[in-house]
């Protein structure tokens, strides 16, 4: 098991693990929230095709979460683009 | 430092790694690239737990064989989390960058396979509605289940593994929902026979979706996704529709992840950017043109191009693997025949061909669009702007669709959205957008340019 934050939370995924699967374990679902109208964006083509999963990963944003693998201590956060 | 190779296949799929074997059997040095974390493409995607993955697959024997047998080929250099962003000929020398790598060669093979294709609907946009390939690569590269009542949608045959991969490792299938009419292949049995492996493997899913007890429903498609005050997905309106796709009625339908596939579409997003020649198949896909030796049309002389996989077209693994193997061969300009492996082609073609007749996806679809509905997930462009594109702004082209409104011109670089927004315009002579130059393929951040010398 690695441990990671999300949003400041601590939360657990395996290893090997994209940070999108790791999050959907952890019941979160929300990525990102798109730039005009807001709404809440998540895991969609899950291979890097769409960018839906952008997050922002140990501070860097525009990050794909299907294609990022998670490690100990990685800080995500949603990335807000409103 | 510029890394050489006397051939670079892009791609680490079927297609892409069997390319890669035959060329250095044949005694070529060879650069293996994939964006991914591990080799295997989609058909292959792993866990890296030898456990797990055996679970998973059907068919993974053959994938972990020949996956071993390149990365034990001393002339293969294997490049993993390389996504190539640009690509072009400068010199007679074609130029290949990652975000912080540079590659050289003369020889190409591309072989980068394809995407889930999607349709817009109202509320495709909801998180917990996703292709049906995510819910696969969930499964089969995460070892995690999608949701906790999955609805799994769309039409052909690539529904049942996904349905049958949830339902097997414990997850809640609470409905597969085929648009095609029951026995919709019955007419092509004589052709579909021919390929008992995929009749048998067909045959072993519906037989594990039974003993999990998932219901299968044809002639019905999720039509609309809704949320709850959270913004996430609660319930989707499934509806029966008749061929042409037309609504007849719908009911309501609780879950929290409906996965949705109609097909899929070649990734032809490199060959535009190296100028070359694209075709659109019957069923409206763009594919890169290849001739039989997998060969690509351009106008750059000293330099060879191949292509491989489903970007030549969507067909399965087992056409990827002999058109790989023949470009590999012929790449490496190797003297051995490769007739059998025509014969494979030729055979894989025609049932990939059968199964695009038998599954179709038919226009009706727009119906389903409501004003509000997003055309253009990156950009947010509603269906509402599309027509004012096409019925007040006079575009005659699907590009100037594009142009007009910034469908396609987001993050994803109109990988989703193009092959609807072609679809929308309705033009006579069946107009479509294929892919053009883009200096960068996929977006990279300003820091990397700068680290490239190109800021
Ligand atoms: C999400 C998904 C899941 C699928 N799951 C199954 C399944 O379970 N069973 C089945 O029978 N079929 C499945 N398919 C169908 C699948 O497309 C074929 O079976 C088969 O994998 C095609 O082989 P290929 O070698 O042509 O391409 P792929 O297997 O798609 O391989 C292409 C590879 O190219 C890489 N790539 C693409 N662009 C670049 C770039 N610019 N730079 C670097 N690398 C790049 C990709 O990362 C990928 O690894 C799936 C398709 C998708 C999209
Ligand atoms: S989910 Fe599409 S890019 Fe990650």
């Amino acid at each position: 098991m690695i441990s990671f934050t999300f949003n400041g939370v601590e939360l657990k995924g395996q290893s090997g693990q994209s940070v999108s699967a790791a999050l959907l374990v952890n019941k979160e679902r929300i990525n990102r929230y798109a730039r005009f109208s807001g709404a809440p964006r998540g895991l969609f083509c899950g291979i890097g095709v769409c960018f839906d999963c952008m997050l922002i990963i140990n501070g860097q944003p525009n990050l794909r979460g299907c294609l990022t693998e998670i490690q100990p201590g990685m800080i995500v956060e949603v990335q807000n683009d409103h | 430092m510029i890394i050489s190779h006397q051939i670079i296949v892009i791609g680490g799929g079927p297609a892409g790694l069997n390319a890669a074997k035959y060329a250095a059997n044949a005694g070529a040095d060879v650069g293996l690239i994939d964006s991914g974390l591990r080799l295997g493409g989609q058909y292959w995607r792993h866990t890296g737990n030898a456990e797990v993955d055996e679970s998973m697959h059907h068919n993974f024997d053959q994938g972990s064989l020949l996956m071993d047998a390149v990365n034990a080929n001393p002339r293969i250099e294997v490049y993993l989390e390389s996504q190539i962003w640009s690509a072009s000929v400068i010199n007679n020398m074609i130029i290949l960058r990652t975000k912080d790598q540079t590659f050289q060669t003369q020889r190409l093979i591309i072989a980068t396979g394809a995407y889930d294709r999607s349709l817009p609907f109202p509320g495709w946009d909801i998180p917990g509605v996703m292709t049906a390939g995510a819910a696969q690569a969930l499964l089969k590269g995460n070892g995690v289940i999608a949701g906790q009542s999955v609805v799994v949608a769309g039409t052909g045959p690539f529904l049942l593994p996904v349905a049958a991969g949830i339902s097997s490792h414990g997850g809640n299938v609470v409905g597969v929902l085929e648009a095609a009419k029951r026995l919709s292949w019955a007419p092509k049995i004589s052709v579909l026979i021919q390929n008992p492996s995929k009749i048998l493997e067909g045959i072993g899913y519906i037989k594990s979706l039974r003993k999990s007890k998932v219901e299968m429903r044809f002639g019905q498609a999720v039509v609309a996704a809704h949320a709850d005050e959270d913004g996430l997905l609660e319930s989707v309106t499934v509806a029966n529709i008749d061929k042409d796709f037309h609504v007849k009625s719908t009911y309501l339908l609780k879950c929290d992840v409906a996965a949705i596939s109609w097909g899929f579409t070649p990734d032809t997003s490199l060959a535009g950017s190296l100028g070359l020649k694209q075709g659109v198949r019957n069923d409206g896909s763009v594919i890169i043109e290849v001739d039989k030796d997998q060969r690509c049309t351009h106008s750059h002389s000293e330099v060879e191009i191949y292509a491989a996989g489903e970007s030549t077209g969507v067909g399965g693994s087992d056409l990827a693997l002999a058109e790989g193997a023949i470009a590999g061969l012929a790449t490496a300009h190797s003297e051995k025949s490769s007739s059998q492996l025509r014969k494979l082609r030729h055979r894989a073609q025609k049932f990939a061909d059968v199964l695009l007749q038998v599954y179709p996806v038919a226009a009706g679809w727009k119906s389903w669009l409501t004003p509000q509905t997003l055309i253009c997930r990156c950009e947010e462009v509603t269906y509402q702007k599309v027509r004012e594109a096409c019925e007040e702004l006079n575009a005659r082209s699907a590009r100037d669709v594009k142009f007009m409104t910034r469908c396609g011109m987001g993050m994803c670089q109109g990988r989703i959205c193009t092959r609807n927004v072609s679809d929308l315009f309705d033009s006579e002579d069946h107009d479509r957008i294929l892919a053009t130059y883009r200096p960068i393929i996929t977006p990279i951040t300003l820091g990397e340019l700068a680290q490239e010398g190109l800021l």
